[in-house]
């Protein structure tokens, strides 16, 4: 053997029998999300993006830390004043790249997701502008009495103006192109973690950021490697085989089954949102409120939670007791479970102005969320027992989004897992229910009632618990008498997990954030060092 | 001019014609089809206007042909356009994704070369012995089933059950390689660090050899036939007769003539495998034009689906040049045909 | 024909193709008898046998809903063969026709009617259907013209060098010379020549037609459910490796046999026939 290919043997042998990677002093965190992960914070979406916008930016206030309610965080203080709020900031941080922390950089923020009026920037509709008042203190000017303002803000990363300034790209006007280009490749923000490299189809690499206002604890991983689009069987070996951490919620619940068998540790995030399935309620046979309440009775409810169990104890869902999930204002106890009644959906079948033989229902389920696939079978076994067709219709997500911009378009039956995005109920179920909002992927109903619509008002104007109370209570009871969707049950997210990581706001009720996916925040995490 | 210079501007000539037609081919239908490009570009939360001024943008209003015309203008000056789905431009996702997928294709390309063509010549030199049937079964199997079946068989037994070989990527995240060339086995080695050459050889081996499998069985298939047939010439007769051991006549005077066919199979293979690669690439998580090709599509992303399937098409033309061109030196016979025609 | 029956039952391979071709077409034919559970192939549900490995009366397991596999499969082939005959009715008259007609008029029919081969034949064929479904709906009608689309050209080249050489025979200047039609000459004297080759790659494309629609269904572009289909079969199970392996398993070894055995048949009819490769 020649000298060569005795020294490549030597590395192959070397790398076999390593196996993964030499020993590192560092701690390392490795994670995935589906697909892409959207880096810019005012484009930012989905759980992916949502992750990525809490650990490297930081907003005015975050949610408090087990229980409701949120408290200041960049902001020192703030108060109510009029429809307007005013916040004080703090004056001990810094932007990652060393630029101080000042009004300017809050102002231009909400202006540039005002500006780019993508991602969540829906959320600020109800705001006319921000306004500096001095170097510490923004002043938001609201056109009408809006609750759940505060309760928004947390989808408002603050950028670093100085360093978005000095790297605007190609564009037309004073701000060219916002700085889109720079921070969909780069961060700019306060947060405990710093960009190392980013790729949207393969993985973000973040590393601790050192001088974080706050300080991070030495127990935070030093590195966190967030990949993107693995499969779930490679997740599910890679966690098996000690090389990757936790995983993301979509897992499959066999998959998951198999992995608590294999001794991993299952985290939980309960909580503020449900799984929706939709009737367009524009076209025939769906049109007819009988119709409607003859599926929802005759779907079963039972089956479909026994789908998304993952062992005794732990699922991926919990009962649903109407359209607004146990917890939130206006939910209806948890004993209140909704249940199937084929008897009733045969009796309101028989008051609905369509014959069974004539339907073809259309039920769609999305592509990219195999365990949907199932539900549109549930579905169309529980609808036949009824006489009623079904044919069943697979969607990418980017095509779902899109056909439900036209009602005609509209599939008869869409299947939507929905959040509320800030915690509050208005964000959850205002897009989804109220006739302005009609026509988006959570709005596949085109629902057009009077009473939902005066009680979701009600419920964003007023300012007491107990009226909020009383307005999404009446909200719920309505949504129960038209029937809209149907309330198949409350999501609760499952990550499973290596042992090499503590969650503690994914694993112990007293330290949860009422938030969903700000349980991610890589500082509160602990490397146990196994 | 000489032959093969000439053989090579007819060559080119006629793959630029193809290639224009490809363009129109693949531009045609990404456009004539249902549903609205800057719609799904922007996502659910976009308003009308919004939509509107990214249509104006695309000139997606515009007739086709002057559609086509705008796209042929930004072609000349190597511009595919941005992507609507990461966008960046397309030529840099191309550029980023493509190179781990010519890697993957190249490996299972010599894996082609140098498991199929000595099967075949084993199964030539022994015809109708046992070494023959099984190599025939071997290489029938091969072909037989498509490339994801043997990915997923492969990794259920090498990396899940006999855990040999790493199950995804294309190499351990500890690894920081510099990209020269974009081909981690050749970056690592230019890095001059062998263990991650090691690390990087030993993610490619499974997915390179699920996708050469069905090349494997046809280069075997038509080495063995193309010798049969070369056998049973009075040459090899003659040979014999002068005493030349079965080993030379073997090397020397049966396989180099079958090897001029073989080439052709391996040039026309490496479409089927540029296809194949989509599924592997799947099964074993490999960061190539795979998941981005999928994506695209079904995002219907303009731009995008009509950049990567230009430059599948270029590349596919491009390996069949030099397929052929290496034939012209192989073989004098084609090269002074070339010269009388 | 008996020369023929003699080839087939000789080499064992062969009539393992046979016989293996036999079982499949006769499995999908009479799925409705053989299959246990017949209801399976559409829309049921049976919580309470999901998920199943391999067992009594479940030969190869049950899905996550609860259908049984073995049936499905059966019923996936019938889907499949349709397929193939469907692709190959449409792709072989028209791939056959174009390559008669330009190899036999020549000059500038030729040239336009084989750079436009040339076209389809250099986009690597799966990216061609995958492009196809990917914009279509993906329906088995869709499913069918995007492989047809990526079919047809490797009949128009292969009929199209059969006719080049053919027409350079006697027979063709005979017929020439007697005044026959263009017509006569194309599809009465110069394609019964060339039947031959096209019956022996229309055995091995049956094939390949399945396994190139069930990786078009294994990237999600095919078929949809309830129907059964066997690439989506294998994506699907795909998620759920190592535990549940009969989901994946079963379902890709259906299509290594059937591909496998149209394999074999194609070798011996080319023996029988005596076609070149």
């Amino acid at each position: 053997m020649n000298r060569i290919s005795k020294s490549l043997a030597a590395a192959l042998l070397a790398a076999t029998t390593l196996g993964a990677a030499p020993a590192l002093a560092e701690t390392v965190l490795r994670l995935d999300e589906v697909p892409v992960g959207e880096l810019d914070p005012g484009k930012a979406t989905d759980y992916a993006d949502s992750i990525l916008m809490f650990n490297i930016y930081d907003t005015l206030v975050i949610p408090a830390q087990g229980g409701p309610g949120y408290v200041p965080h960049l902001a020192e203080s703030y108060e109510a004043d009029g429809n307007d709020f005013v916040f004080k900031l703090r004056q001990d941080v810094k932007f990652q790249s060393g630029n101080p922390l000042t009004a300017e950089d809050v102002v231009f923020s909400f202006e540039r997701i005002k500006a780019l009026g993508q991602g969540l920037s829906f959320l600020f509709k109800n705001v006319d502008g921000a306004e500096k008042v001095d170097d510490t203190t923004v002043r938001f000017k609201l056109s009408q009495p809006y609750s759940p303002f505060v309760a928004s803000l947390v989808r408002l990363p603050i950028v670093d103006k100085k360093l978005v300034m000095e790297n605007l790209g190609e564009g037309d006007g004073e701000m060219k192109d916002w700085g889109q280009a720079f921070l969909s490749a780069n961060g700019a923000g306060t947060g405990a973690y710093k960009v190392v490299s980013h790729n949207p189809q393969e993985e973000t690499v973040m590393a601790k950021n050192a001088d974080y206002f706050l300080g991070v604890a030495d127990a935070a991983p030093d590195t966190v490697r967030f990949r993107y689009g693995l499969e779930a069987a490679t997740v599910r070996t890679l966690i098996a085989q000690g090389e990757h951490d936790i995983s993301s919620q979509w897992l499959p619940p066999e998959v998951l089954k198999s992995l608590a068998a294999d001794g991993a540790q299952m985290l939980k995030e309960t909580g503020g949102g449900a799984f929706y399935i939709k009737m367009n309620t524009t076209k025939p046979p769906l049109d007819d409120v009988n119709c409607r309440l003859a599926l929802a009775s005759a779907y079963d409810y039972a089956s479909g939670l026994k789908m998304v169990a993952v062992t005794d104890d732990v699922a991926q869902g919990s009962p649903a007791t109407g359209g607004v999930p146990v917890g939130m204002y206006g939910a209806k106890p948890a004993s209140a479970a909704m249940n199937r009644d084929l008897e009733a959906a045969k009796q309101h079948l028989a008051a609905c102005k369509y014959k069974p033989e004539d339907f073809n229902l259309e039920i769609s389920w999305i592509g990219e969320v195999p365990i949907e696939e199932r539900f549109a079978l549930l579905m169309q076994a529980n609808f036949t027992e009824l006489g009623i067709k079904s044919e069943i219709r697979k969607l990418p997500w980017a095509l779902f989004t899109e056909q439900v911009t036209k009602p005609e378009n509209t599939p008869n039956i869409s299947q939507i897992f929905a959040n509320a995005v800030t915690g509050d109920p208005d964000t959850l179920l205002y897009p989804m229910y109220h006739s302005s909002a009609a026509g988006t992927w959570q709005s596949p109903e085109y629902l057009k009632d009077e009473a939902v619509d005066a009680a979701l008002e009600k419920g964003r104007a007023e300012t007491s618990d107990e009226g909020r109370q009383a307005a999404y209570t009446a909200l719920n009871d309505r949504l129960m008498e038209i029937a809209p969707s149907i309330y198949a049950y409350d999501r609760q997210s499952i990550f499973a997990a290596s042992n090499r990581v503590k969650v503690p706001a994914l694993s112990d009720p007293a330290k949860a954030f009422g938030l969903d996916g700000f349980g991610f925040t890589f500082r509160l995490m602990e490397m146990t060092g196994e | 001019m000489p032959p093969v210079v000439r053989l090579l501007a007819k060559r080119l000539g006629t793959s630029l014609i193809v290639l224009v037609g490809v363009s129109m081919l693949i531009f045609t239908i990404a456009r004539v089809i249902p549903g609205d490009p800057a719609r799904i570009a922007l996502g659910p939360n976009a308003t009308a206007e919004q939509v509107e001024a990214l249509r104006e943008r695309l000139h997606l209003d515009e007739a086709l042909p002057i559609q086509y015309g705008y796209f042929l203008r930004d072609l000349s000056r190597g511009d595919l356009g941005i992507s609507l789905y990461t966008n960046r431009p397309v030529t840099a996702d191309i550029a980023q994704f493509l190179p781990a997928t010519l890697e993957l294709i190249v490996v299972a390309g010599l894996m082609m070369i140098l498991i199929g063509l000595p099967l075949g010549v084993i199964a030539a030199r022994y015809r109708g012995s046992w070494a023959d049937h099984a190599v025939r079964i071997f290489t029938l199997l091969g072909v037989s089933a498509p490339s994801f079946v043997w990915a997923v068989i492969l990794m259920l037994i090498f990396a899940f059950y006999l855990p040999l070989f790493p199950i995804a990527g294309r190499i351990a995240d500890s690894y920081a390689i510099a990209s020269v060339t974009g081909f981690l086995t050749i970056d690592t080695l230019i890095a001059g660090n062998l263990a991650a050459f090691g690390n990087a050889a030993w993610h490619i081996v499974l997915p390179a050899f699920a996708l050469s499998l069905s090349g494997i069985g046809q280069a075997a298939r038509l080495t063995r036939s193309n010798m049969v047939e070369t056998y049973d010439k009075p040459f090899i007769e003659m040979a014999r007769s002068y005493g030349f051991p079965e080993r030379r006549i073997a090397r020397r005077f049966a396989f180099r003539p079958s090897l001029i066919p073989s080439l052709t199979i391996i040039g026309l293979d490496f479409a089927a495998m540029l296809g194949n690669a989509f599924l592997v690439e799947a099964v074993f998580a490999w960061p190539g034009l795979s998941r981005y090709g999928v994506a695209v599509i079904l995002r219907k992303d303009l731009n995008a689906i009509v950049g990567t399937v230009l430059i599948i098409s270029a590349m596919f033309l491009l390996v069949n040049i030099i397929v052929d061109l290496l034939i012209a030196f192989i073989n004098p016979r084609i090269r002074y045909s070339q010269r009388a025609s | 024909m008996k020369r023929a029956a003699y080839i087939l039952v000789r080499n064992p391979l062969s009539l393992t193709g046979v016989i293996l071709i036999t079982l499949v077409v006769f499995g999908a034919l009479f799925a409705d008898f053989i299959a246990p559970f017949p209801e399976h192939r559409g829309a049921v549900v049976d919580f309470a046998n999901f998920n199943k490995p391999p067992e009594w009366p479940y030969l190869f397991g049950t899905d996550l809903v609860g259908r049984d596999l073995f049936s499905r499969i059966l019923y996936a082939y019938r889907i499949s063969l349709l397929l193939g005959a469907v692709v190959l009715a449409i792709a072989v008259p028209v791939g056959v026709t174009i390559g008669l007609v330009a190899g036999y008029i020549g000059g500038w029919t030729e040239y336009v009617l084989m750079r436009i081969t040339d076209v389809f034949l250099s986009i690597p064929p799966l990216v061609l259907a995958m492009s196809m479904m990917g914009l279509l709906e993906p329906t088995l009608t869709n499913g069918m013209l995007a492989v047809t689309a990526m079919w047809w050209p490797w009949y128009t080249r292969l009929v199209y060098n059969l006719t080049r050489s053919e027409k350079e025979e006697g027979y063709v200047l005979a017929a020439e010379v007697i005044g026959a039609s263009r017509t006569h000459i194309i599809f009465r004297e110069i394609l019964p020549n060339c039947v031959p080759s096209i019956v022996t790659k229309m055995t091995l494309d049956l094939g390949f037609v399945i396994l190139i629609a069930s990786s078009l269904s294994f990237l999600g572009l095919g078929v949809q459910p309830p129907t059964p289909d066997l690439g989506s079969m294998v994506a699907d199970g795909a998620k759920y490796l190592p535990d549940s392996w009969w989901l994946t398993v079963f379902p890709g070894l259906a299509i290594l046999v059937a591909v496998f055995g149209f394999n074999l048949l194609g070798d011996a009819l080319r023996d029988i026939l005596g076609v070149d490769q």
